[in-house]
């Protein structure tokens, strides 16, 4: 069943499409890749999903929902979670003050928001930072915190925006394990945008490919590899 | 894990030894006028607890939640006029017109929180001023309702009355002592109450970031238009209290761009965000500025033989430097900015932790 | 209102608007360079008055002749001002930029207030209140030659932005510091330079109105907010913006003031700038750096 549908969403700026026209749907419980090459307008994409901004034509179906115009806060109140590509750390915060913030969205007592928030801080095994100042934390870190901090949110679809950048072959292959135990358990479906092929190949159950903020394929990631238009798009050639 | 829960726990501890301590000094607080009967001291003391109340009432819109308003006189203002007004052309004694004070300055925060909580950093600072000083044209011109620049004086307080029980007739400044102290006790136990609740953490997550914030679940208008209000309505009380402590407001002493940028001050010289930063920042500020005003500062230069009493530089300091006590805020400022970012409170922090780290 | 009422109004309204726009452009060269909103800008601009006046009234300078030394000095007052404070809080949060540049204001007008007094001083020259008659409408004559002064600092401020090496490095400067920086410009000495110029610019408003305006430590705040006002209803960095929304304000005051009443020209400046703050914060001709 499809949790998520982006129906014909297009959006302008100015007089410049971002995205023209996207459709596709996000079964539950699977992983989605999104990816393009830079300015493929994935992430705008993710801001008309998680509604930063509103798309200017088509609509978004979120669990059956309509979405358009509904505010980012509304948006992870009804169950739709997403980091950011670069990273955004309360940087005076704990991390456990910043994941906590996430478990309030569910929560009124500090008590609970704090057991949440613990619990989240295991997944991404980082119990042992959790009094540390966000700000402070190097950047691999900082990435899972935000995983934990969209996770404390209790999402039913998580959007991860390019959550592997800027980290070495361990810490991504730590994040990678981090979305496969995710998708293991079985209750939060997931999107990701990501630059590293070999990564988004391994862990995508389906992948939707943009290119110029039009969606030029779709499909498992093995028709994807041998999409000759993919292939022409990755490098450049008319 | 087991590190961590130690942490906690030595956290915990400090906080026992603080509220201890804050226990302690507001016991001292409270028998100080038992001891000292010297107006001028209970008036310095009047004071402190009234920057207390300003810097701290400023620091949960500003530096919980990082909206850094500079027009918070139209709030100071519009407490001490709704009082003031209600007690000279209405009769209503002022325990009641506070209240009133208390409602409009919400509504007037409602008001501004609308218009200027769609812009940010800069900007918002600039619309902040703007309202700020569209109320005080707007008091400065409304001459039925404020008499406009020539102020309202108010030249008796009805006692203050339970039933028949006359609790005070302000003869003195000792219930103003009381009011203004528990008025600032009140505000510190507020912020501690904001920094231990969820609203402390929806404050600090929109400070830090408002994007994440708002991904987060929180709802940037309502929760930005919270602190406001909170913020304002004990801006509000610090200005009733002014207004009937003083006995005379015009537009330029409770409206002016000036006083909100000492607003601002007491809590940025102190440490923004942080329970005691304005506290302490009234402790720097008060004396410091009174000293000035009053002179000492001239009259020691003098008294010490560095300066004359007849020659020309000592008649100058003698006059003009109490009319210049705004300058040490000016001056603190800037030394806070270039070398305290984090205030007083934080500069000294940093200090003991070094010192600490040294040591171990 | 009669129609050569409004049109006097007008007329009053953009020669002041002039030196309105100089004060504006000082600001937005700063904004542009350095991302810094100066909220010393009007105080700076009151330590050029008070020079004017001690150059008049203790070396007999005429006010309009005096620019010629008050421009130099207060571009190093700048540069200076520049060099030991701003530069070290480029890269600090917005609000404590503002903080600074508050604080500097405060220590400009109470040191004034220490040295001067807070006493309104006036410099009165023989042309003060003179003016002339042109189709009915009486025009200011100190207003009249501070409006064309400032057109000639305006015009030769492009020249110089557009035309020379150094204004063209300045203006890289404001487009993108970094790649300015990677271009070879000396980014510190574009903000040093155009730090000096806001100042030098502000300095040089205050030179102009000071025989037609009363001069005391406190002036500054209120040319500050008008600074403001210009600048965003033009668009934070943008020269050409600055001199429009200098006319533009001069108009409105000098409009309301007859149209409703001096008292209120304030709110209606204000309300203004709320409006164009929330409709389009890009303001009239910039774009936005939101």
């Amino acid at each position: 069943m499809a949790i998520l549908e982006i129906r014909n969403v297009s959006k302008f700026f100015g007089g410049l499409a971002a995205n023209s026209d996207v459709s596709f749907e996000v079964n539950e419980g699977m992983i989605m890749g999104l990816i393009g090459p830079n300015g493929a307008g994935k992430t705008t994409l993710f801001n008309c999903i998680t509604g930063y901004y509103p798309p200017s034509k088509g609509e978004v179906v979120f669990d059956g929902k309509r979405m358009n115009g509904l505010q980012p806060d509304k948006v992870c109140k009804l169950g739709m979670a997403r980091t950011w590509q670069k990273v955004r750390p309360l940087a005076k915060m704990t991390l456990l003050d910043n994941v906590m913030v996430g478990a309030l969205c569910r929560t009124n007592s500090l008590k609970v928001a704090r057991e949440m928030a613990m619990e989240q801080i295991g997944v991404v095994r980082l119990e042992h930072k959790a009094g540390f100042l966000a700000g402070g934390l190097p950047i691999g870190e900082r990435k899972k915190l935000e995983v934990a901090r969209v996770l404390a949110t209790r999402p039913k679809l998580l959007l991860l925006d390019e959550v592997m950048g800027g980290l070495n072959p361990a810490e991504s292959e730590d994040i990678i394990k981090l979305i496969l135990d995710i998708k293991a358990q079985g209750k939060i479906t997931q999107m990701v945008i990501e630059h590293d092929m070999k990564a988004i190949m391994r862990i995508s159950d389906r992948i939707v490919v943009l290119n110029s903020g039009e969606k030029l394929a779709e499909g498992e990631p093995q028709e994807i590899v041998n999409n000759p238009e993919v292939v022409a798009a990755y490098l450049g050639t008319e | 894990m087991k590190s961590f829960n130690n942490r906690l726990a030595s956290i915990r501890g400090a906080g026992t030894v603080k509220i201890v301590g804050v226990i302690a000094v507001a016991a001292i607080l409270f028998a100080f006028p038992r001891f000292v009967e010297s107006p001028y001291a209970l008036h310095m003391m009047i004071l402190f607890f009234l920057s207390t109340l300003m810097g701290s009432s400023w620091n949960i819109i500003g530096g919980y939640t990082g909206q850094y308003s500079v027009g918070h006189a139209a709030y100071f203002g519009t407490g001490a006029y709704t009082t003031m007004i209600l007690l000279t052309f209405k009769d209503i004694p002022p325990w009641y017109g506070v209240w009133a004070g208390v409602a409009a300055a919400v509504v007037v925060a409602l008001v501004i929180g609308t218009i200027c909580f769609r812009l940010r950093g800069p900007y918002f600072v600039l619309a902040s001023i703007a309202v700020a000083e569209i109320i005080r044209v707007t008091a400065l011109n409304l001459t039925d309702l404020t008499k406009g620049a020539e102020g309202i004086l108010l030249t008796d307080i009805p006692p203050f009355m339970i039933g028949d029980t006359i609790l005070t007739d302000f003869s003195s400044k000792v219930p103003y002592y009381y009011i203004s102290l528990v008025l600032a006790l009140l505000m510190i136990l507020v912020t501690w109450l904001v920094q231990n609740s969820k609203l402390g953490y929806y404050f600090q997550a929109i400070r830090e970031d408002q994007d994440a914030a708002h991904s987060l679940g929180i709802n940037l208008t309502i929760w930005k238009n919270a602190a406001l209000v909170i913020s304002a309505v004990f801006t509000s009380l610090a200005g009733s209290f002014y207004a009937i402590f003083v006995k005379f407001i015009d537009p330029t002493t409770v409206l002016p761009l000036d006083l909100s940028v000492q607003i601002v001050l007491i809590s940025i010289i102190g440490g923004i965000g942080t329970i005691f930063g304005p506290v302490v920042g009234a402790l720097v500020l008060v004396p410091l500025s009174e000293m000035l005003r009053s002179n000492i500062i001239a009259q020691g230069l003098i008294n010490s033989g560095l300066v004359s009493a007849e020659s020309a530089t000592g008649i100058f300091l003698k006059e003009h430097l109490a009319h210049a006590h705004v300058l040490i805020y000016g001056i603190l400022v800037v030394i806070v900015i270039l070398f305290m970012p984090e205030g007083v409170l934080g500069f000294f922090r940093t200090i003991v932790a070094r010192k600490r780290k040294g040591a171990a | 209102m009669t129609f050569s009422v409004l049109l006097q109004s007008l007329v009053s309204g953009v020669l002041v608007g002039g030196v309105y726009a100089l004060i504006g452009i000082g600001l937005t060269i700063i904004f542009g360079v350095m991302r810094v909103i100066n909220f010393g800008h009007g105080d700076i601009m009151m330590v050029g008055m008070y020079m004017t006046y001690f150059l008049f009234t203790l070396a007999g300078v005429d006010p309009f002749v005096s620019i010629l030394a008050t421009m130099p000095l207060m571009f190093l007052f700048g540069a200076i001002l520049q060099k030991i404070f701003i530069n070290r809080i480029l890269g600090s949060l917005p609000q404590n930029q503002i903080l600074l540049t508050i604080g500097l204001g405060l220590i400009m007008s109470n040191s004034a207030m220490l040295a001067f007094t807070s006493d309104y001083k006036i410099l009165t020259t023989s042309y003060s209140s003179s003016s002339f008659n042109l189709a009915g409408i009486s025009i200011s004559q100190p207003l009249l030659i501070s409006f064309l002064i400032t057109c000639f600092i305006t015009a030769a401020l492009y020249w110089f932005l557009m035309m020379t090496d150094t204004g063209q490095a300045i203006r890289a400067t404001a487009q993108d510091r970094e790649a300015a920086q990677l271009m070879g410009i000396n980014v510190k000495w574009m903000s040093i330079l155009s730090f000096g110029i806001g100042a030098a610019m502000a300095g040089t408003a205050g030179a102009l109105i000071s025989p037609t305006y009363y001069i005391f430590p406190q002036v500054g705040s209120a040319f500050t907010l008008k600074a403001f006002v210009i600048t965003v209803l033009g668009g934070m960095g943008s020269i050409v913006g600055a001199t429009i929304g200098g006319v533009i304000i001069g108009v409105v005051e000098s409009v309301a003031a007859v149209a409703i009443s001096s008292d209120w020209k304030d709110v209606v400046v204000f309300t203004i700038f709320l409006l164009v703050l929330l409709i389009k914060p890009s303001g009239l001709m910039g774009k936005s750096h939101m």
